[in-house]
Formats: C-alpha cells, structure tokens, sequence
C-alpha cells in the first residue's frame, strides 16, 4: 500500500480577495514506501505549496493527504503527530538553528515528541552520524558551524525525529558540487537504511536523476508526471514546454542521436553516459 | 497567516492627493492637525469636517480604507468623549444629576468636539500615509529637516534608518513566517501553554530571527560600502521636488481654513 497519497487536493492562496490565485488544482498522487521521489517544477509551479500540505502546515480547501491511508487531518488536534512522522526540511534550513549546542539543537524534535533522555541521545548520536557531523561538534555552538555544517546539523535535526516520510526543499541549494554529492548520498544511505520514504523538491535536473526512482513533475499547480525517473526525463519536449531541462548528459546524448550516433537509450546520469559511450568509442565511431 | 499582514499603509493610486509634493503633504498634514484644535464654535468644527471629507474624496480612496483606519480607535474616541462628558463642570442648572454624576450641556458639547476632533485627526493623518509612499515620505521628511543640520541632528543618518527599516518590514515577516514554519514542523508548540512556556516557546523563533537580522545587516552594510556610501555628505538625489500649482493651491486653502476658524471664533458664540 502506498505510504502517502495525495487526492484531489486544491489550494488557494489569499482566499475571497482580489489577489486570490490558486496553487494546486486537483492535486493526485502517491507514493509508495520507501520510494526516493524527485519533485521538480518551474518556479511558482506549486511544489513547495504542496510539501506543506504533506505535514500539515497547510490546510487543504478540499481534498485529502492520507498517511499510511488516514487522513491526516482526521483529527486536528493531532497534527503535531503528523508533523514527527512526515519530517520537513525547508529551504536553508540552516538559518532555523537556534540553540546553545548542536546536541541540543539535533535534540529539539525529538524532545517535542516527549521521548526519554536515553532515546534522545540514541537518536541525535545516529543522525548526527548519517548527517556526517563527528562527535565533537555536538558540543560547538551551531552558529560556529561552517555553512555545509550548519546545512547538515538542521538536517540531522530532522532526521533525529526518525520520520517515516522526509520532505527535502533543495537540500543542495548554495553548496559546491563536491557539498551537493555527499549530502545526497548522506540523504540516499539514510532512507534506504531506515526504509523512509523520500521527496526531494530540487531544481537541479542531475541531483534528481542521480537519487530519485520517480519523478513527481508539477506545472502550474497540477501533477504533470509522476513516472520512474528514466521515463520522466524520455519525455525532454514535454519538459522543456514546462520551462523544465533534462540532465546535461541527457541533452547530450539527444543531440548525439539527432547527428545519427547509434547511442541507443537515454543516459541521464554521468555512469549511465559513460557506461553507453566507451564501449562505442574504443569500437570506432559507430554509425557515422 | 503573517504574509497576510499588509504594513506600510500606502494605496497606490493617481488622485491629486498622491500627486501632492510629499513635502507639502506633510506640512499640511501638521498643520491640519493643529487646526482641528482650533475651532470653539459649531461652524468651525463642521468646517473642519467638511475639510477631512473633501480630501478623502480628492484622495478617491475607497472609504472602506479610511474607515478601516477609524474602527480600531473607535472605542477608544467614545470612552474619551465619554469621560469628558463628567469632567466638565459649569455655572447654571445641570442637564442631568444622579448620585455623584452630574452632566451640564457644556460637557456634552466637550465631547462631542472632542471626539470629532480625533476621527478628523485620524482621517487626516492617514490620508499621508495612504496617499505617499514610505520612501517618499522618508525621503520629505529629510528633506524638510535639513535645517536641523546646522545644529547638528544626523538628518541625512536618520531618514536613511528609516528608509532601511521600512524596506525590511516585509522581509522580516517573510522571514518570520518561514522560521515560524521550520520550528513547527519540528514539533515546536506555539499555540498552547501558560504564559512562561508561551514566552520559552518564542526563543526558537527568535534566535534565528535576530541571527539573521544581523547576518542581512552586515551584508546591506558591506552591499552600502562597495558602492562607496558614505553618509549624506556631497550625495545628490535622483529625484527632485518642484513645487506645481495645485501645491500652492493647496498650502493657500489650508492656511484660509485655519484663518477661517479663527474668525468664526471671534464673531460667534464660543460653545467650549
């Protein structure tokens, strides 16, 4: 059964006023456990509007968001509960640090849950390790942190509440290439060896392709794809209509094909590329 | 939610108020101000009312907008006025008298002048901030202070603060409500508690908060200091205000009502 499943769901911003304007319309999907999904859109396409409503911090005008098949408004009054299970990481969620130490900033989550001082420290010793912060920068002030640091320490903050689904907003945002690898692979070792199922909103086409199985592709507010990610990004045209690329190495291997190479399928990560292209570089230039 | 908080009051529009010299505006606004005090006869105070609706109509704003303005003091105004009422005390036969209160006619008229006088206060000086911009008026008011150089106010420092902190209203929400987001999605309760846990429950909020006023601080200073700012000496504006017609216009009628009440309180009854 799914884990989460989104249905019919609609949003307006700015409700009854002049400058009402919708940002999901008739929003379904869902999303199978364990999956790691990329979510990708033009900007103002809706995807962050919709990462809220996932853990509740947006209300639905209609429709539903079902966890684990409940709908996760059932009960208002337990949203909070919600939130612990679909675990939120915002844009920059470096600039939400505010405690004394990073121990106890990476403890702030679970502490809300009401956990015992033992599980605490159980969980913020392991998500600080997924998170690759070493031991004695538990101790430091979060605000001496570097800033890939800081990234990782508001991360691991939310990992600490061990949450069954993990909603990334451009993870990656403002790191260099080296940053941006590790932290994926960091988020891609944690989800598979906790079994949490992924969404991770990017705008980078090579972030998602290198650790997403699926694709969710949102377009002015409405599910424009939701297909494995190979297929997502076979479909280039209907992308670029969307204001959307495909991975560099995707482009390439179009334009090798449309020059009469014999490439064969779509390579949309730089391994796939490399694994289709020397066998037919060392046998001569094939097909031409 | 926050975002749906609407700060600066400014309502764009093209009206000959908005067109007003921002510099006018204001000294017009002060003085208008000064002038609703002046009127002791019934002709004068409806002669000041007359005035605050002829500008709200020049000014074509909705009147939902000015009465948005009046509805939250309202309560206030009618308690004032209220109390006014018993405070006066007048030779000849009280109106009314029961136990410790007494009302004379004298009262009554105290507050009805009195409350008339603040709405027209109230329409008046909101008619400024609905019809300029706040970086105009920021930017009026250095201009009208500049004398205050020469016994050495930091005119120029002053407007310039003002300028920044109303260019980092909207910013700071924005900030606030993306803050306030995280903290919640991490389990942070806002919304239950006594007073204490209430208060502690802000620290996560305004830690970040303050730490990134800081941090945008630095930045907006070393952005200032790259393209060589260095106070007001020797800056230059790039727009300059001429005096038009409709200013003078508007400067002559002003000082005419103010003449005009005065008058009216030399040759008729005085009520208060």
């Amino acid at each position: 059964m799914a884990i989460l499943e989104v249905r019919q769901l609609n949003y307006v911003y700015s409700a009854g006023t002049p400058y009402e304007k919708a940002a999901l319309r008739d929003v379904s999907f869902s999303v199978e456990k364990g999956d790691i999904v990329g979510v990708i859109g033009h900007t103002g396409s809706g995807k962050s509007t919709l990462m809220q409503q996932l853990n509740g911090l947006l209300t639905p005008m209609s429709g539903q968001v079902l966890l684990d098949g409940r709908d996760i408004w059932e009960n208002p009054k337990k949203i909070r509960d919600i939130r612990f299970r679909v675990g939120m990481v915002f844009q920059y969620p470096e600039y939400q640090l505010f405690e004394e130490t990073v121990r106890r900033d990476i403890a702030f989550g679970p502490r809300n849950m009401g956990l015992s001082e033992e599980e605490i420290e159980r969980r913020v010793r392991r998500a600080a390790t997924f998170a690759g912060l070493r031991e004695e920068l538990l101790e430091v002030s979060p605000f001496d942190l570097s800033g890939g640091q800081k990234r990782r320490a508001a991360i691991a903050g939310v990992m600490a509440m061990e949450p069954e689904v993990l909603v990334l907003d451009e993870p990656t945002a403002g790191l260099d290439p080296r940053g941006r690898e590790q932290l994926l692979s960091r988020i891609v070792r944690y989800a598979r060896e906790n079994g949490t199922t992924v969404l991770l909103v990017s705008h980078s086409m090579e972030d998602v392709a290198a650790v997403a199985d699926k694709v969710l592709v949102m377009n002015k507010g409405e599910v424009a794809m939701m297909a494995p990610t190979a297929e997502v990004f076979s479909r280039a045209e209907e992308l670029q209509a969307m204001g959307l690329t495909v991975p560099a190495v995707t482009q390439i291997f179009m334009k090798l094909r449309d020059s009469g190479y014999a490439v064969g399928e779509n390579a949309y990560t730089v391994e796939q590329a490399v694994r289709r292209l020397l066998p037919l570089i060392k046998g001569g230039a094939a097909g031409c | 939610m926050l975002k749906d908080i609407t700060i600066g009051q400014f309502f764009p529009g093209n009206s000959l108020l908005h067109r007003l010299d921002p510099r006018v505006k204001i000294v017009l606004t002060i003085a208008f101000i000064a002038a609703v005090f002046v009127p002791k006869t019934w002709a004068g105070l409806l002669l000041a009312m007359a005035f605050s609706v002829m500008a709200v109509a020049l000014s074509r704003l909705p009147f939902a907008l000015i009465w948005k303005s009046i509805k939250p003091i309202l309560p206030i105004v009618l308690i004032t006025a209220l109390l006014s009422v018993f405070y006066v005390r007048e030779e000849g036969d009280p109106l009314f008298s029961w136990w410790i209160i007494t009302v004379y006619k004298k009262g009554i008229f105290n507050a009805v002048f009195l409350a008339s006088r603040i709405v027209c206060l109230i329409v008046g000086s909101s008619l400024l901030t609905y019809t300029t911009e706040p970086t105009t008026l920021t930017d009026a008011l250095e201009r009208l202070m500049k004398p205050l150089r020469l016994i050495r106010v930091p005119v120029h420092d002053l407007a310039m603060m003002m300028t920044i902190a109303l260019r980092f209203i909207p910013t700071l929400i924005e900030e606030t409500d993306k803050i306030m987001s995280a903290q919640k999605a991490r389990g942070a309760d806002l919304e239950s508690g006594n007073l204490m846990q209430r208060i502690r429950a802000l620290m996560p909020i305004m830690i970040p908060l303050f730490a990134s006023s800081f941090r945008r601080a630095y930045e907006l200073a070393t952005a200032m200091e790259c393209r060589c700012y260095n106070g007001g000496e020797g800056r230059t504006r790039m727009k300059s205000y001429r005096m038009a017609a409709r200013d003078y216009v508007a400067l002559v009628l002003t000082a005419m009502l103010i003449a005009g009440m005065i008058v009216l309180n030399v040759f008729l009854p005085n009520v208060i």
